[in-house]
């Protein structure tokens, strides 16, 4: 923002002069409107709606989606699955990448081909991932033949069709591909870091660990909150493909997320308003934990 | 620095034995894509003993990937060219007013860039079949532009602002139109911005997944190579070996794209991130 406002007050000339440049976006904004913005506010309304067929015809129906949301099972439980896999997924991943990114700047042995493996999970597709995870996880998987080869016969199950692990693996899954990619962007942003801060620290005897927690942990505080923010979201939002593929919710309920249970309403089963009161709960989960996350990076900035 | 911290010693292993685990399930896929179930079964981590080329031949065949490699070329091309044509002038322009307007347009598409596409699949998709677009490749291309607008709209008005105004100012003097300024001194000035946006919009085209598979379908006519995939999954017996085939020929582009433009590609993801 800063630098935004600096190239700004550069230009020279008359504001004047400058009119109606802005309606060269215009068309931009048009697009987005109709295919982003109106389908968004259509959320809200159709959530409103007794609408049990995608070519059929709808009714209002006032809260009583939001009733039914409120009273039924699969609700609470998707939001337990919902809130599980963002509390072991965020806290893991953005110190883990922060610590990965800072590592990297510091240009040790081998950080090319680092860089390069770290990026990798960033450019494959969620069905892509799902395909090499649902072989890997199977019964007769990679993780299965690596116990096997080390004596832990026992510890092998099929383990995204049990209940106890199933959910697990997908967080696993987002953490295997959020950290690197992650990492990756805390690099970019701790490149910009005058160097000259941390050999001075180094010179007054504080250690690695400390440079990178007391010094560039701070500094680029902010960056770090836009991450967690982004992440957050990712993950709130992001998880219906990848569940579909390899566990479509089960087995029971177990992989069940907020945004699956959207996408199961609408589209196994048909009920659209309950599908869209899931999503304007499902929003309003993912605006709350904006403002939360940047009222809690602002506080100790 | 000549003493190694204990603590860059630890990191380091960490750092290593994540990149191990990043790199395992990718050997996993190479080596299998070229076995047979019973031996990925047997020896997940043994190289192939015998080359099965005829995995690759058998995926290509059963999930008629010609087809849907046809299908998401097309989907992604069109969407580039329909992505620019709005951008191009819509960044320009934000990058040169300096009215109140623009600053709060610019605000608008900061925010449209956190709206999370998949909030608006269901209506989306009623949106389709109300234009009669629904499993079409047309109404999934004019979706997709959508939803990479604001954050293309961001990074391409702070390249372009970068660019010294002073140069259109002389041109006008000159007598040129803001379209031909735009067209002839801000374009080609501005393509490393472009170039970066047509990478990372092509990350997101190729490997658009949900939005594919709900707007378009799984008809083997329409479907894009992402929805393509996941069709080599057999609910009784999967044969994994054509199946991990299939999933690296998906990974082709991307990879050959990375090959090519590595740094470039890696300057457009975390420019996507880092400036959003």
């Amino acid at each position: 923002m800063k630098i935004r406002a600096k190239a700004r007050s550069k230009s020279v000339g008359p504001v004047g002069a400058t009119r109606g440049l802005s309606l060269f976006s215009l068309p931009a904004l048009a697009w987005f409107g109709f295919f982003t913005i109106g389908p968004l506010l259509a959320m809200f309304y159709i959530s409103t709606l007794k609408w049990r067929s995608l070519i059929g015809k709808s009714e209002p129906a006032g809260l009583a989606n939001y009733e039914k949301l409120f009273g039924s099972d699969v609700f609470y439980a998707s939001l337990a699955n919902t809130a599980f896999q963002l509390g072991f997924m965020i806290p893991i991943m953005i110190p883990l990448a922060f610590m990965v990114g800072y590592y990297i700047t510091l240009k040790p042995r081998g950080h090319r081909v680092l860089r390069v493996v770290l990026f990798t999970p960033g450019l494959i597709s969620i069905s892509a991932t799902a395909m090499v995870f649902y072989a890997s996880l199977g019964p007769q998987g990679l993780v299965n033949g690596l116990l096997d080869s080390i004596g832990l016969e026992d510890l092998t199950k099929p383990w995204l069709a049990s209940q106890d692990t199933a959910l697990l693996m997908i967080v696993l899954i987002g953490l295997w591909q959020g950290i690197g990619y992650t990492a990756v962007l805390f690099a970019a942003r701790l490149e910009s870091v005058n160097r000259d801060l941390y050999e001075a620290a180094k010179l007054d005897g504080a250690s690695e660990w400390r440079i990178m927690w007391r010094i560039a942990f701070p500094i680029s505080l902010d960056f770090v909150g836009t991450l967690t923010m982004l992440q957050f979201l990712w993950t709130l939002f992001g998880s219906a493909g990848l569940i579909l593929l390899l566990t479509r919710g089960g087995p029971g309920l177990s992989t069940t997320t907020l945004s699956l249970l959207v996408y199961q309403k609408a589209f196994f089963e048909n009920d659209l308003g309950y599908s869209q009161a899931a999503g304007v709960v499902l929003f309003a989960i993912g605006l709350v934990g904006m403002l939360v996350i940047r009222t809690l990076v602002k506080a100790r900035y | 620095m000549k003493r190694i911290g204990l603590g860059r010693l630890a990191s380091g292993t960490l750092v290593w034995i994540y990149g191990l685990l990043l790199a395992l399930p990718i050997y996993f896929l190479l080596t299998s894509s070229l076995k047979e179930n019973m031996e990925i079964f047997q020896e997940p981590f043994a190289l192939p003993t015998e080359w099965l080329f005829s995995n690759y031949a058998e995926a290509w065949e059963r999930a008629v990937m010609l087809k849907a490699l046809a299908n998401s070329i097309f989907v992604s091309a069109s969407a580039e060219i329909i992505t620019l044509a709005l951008v191009i002038p819509a960044s320009y322009g934000l990058a040169r007013s300096r009215s109140k307007l623009a600053l709060f347009l610019e605000r608008v598409f900061a925010l449209g860039f956190l709206i999370p596409a998949f909030a608006t699949l269901v209506p989306v998709l009623l949106l389709s079949i109300q234009l009669g677009l629904f499993q079409t490749r047309e109404f999934l291309t004019l979706f997709m532009v959508a939803s990479t607008l604001p954050l293309s709209v961001i990074l391409l008005t702070q390249f372009m602002r970068t660019i010294p105004a002073e140069l259109e100012e002389s041109a006008m003097v000159d007598g040129l139109s803001r379209l031909r300024i735009m067209w002839h001194i801000y374009l080609p000035l501005s393509l490393p911005g472009v170039s970066m946006i047509v990478i990372l919009n092509f990350l997101a085209y190729w490997n658009e997944f949900l939005f594919s598979l709900v707007l378009v379908g799984s008809n083997a006519d329409n479907r894009t190579i992402q929805v393509a995939l996941p069709t080599l999954i057999d609910q009784t017996k999967t044969e994994f070996g054509p199946l991990l085939a299939g999933t690296v020929i998906t990974l082709i582009p991307v990879y050959l794209l990375y090959i090519v433009l590595n740094r470039r590609l890696e300057g457009a993801l975390t420019a996507g991130a880092i400036k959003g």
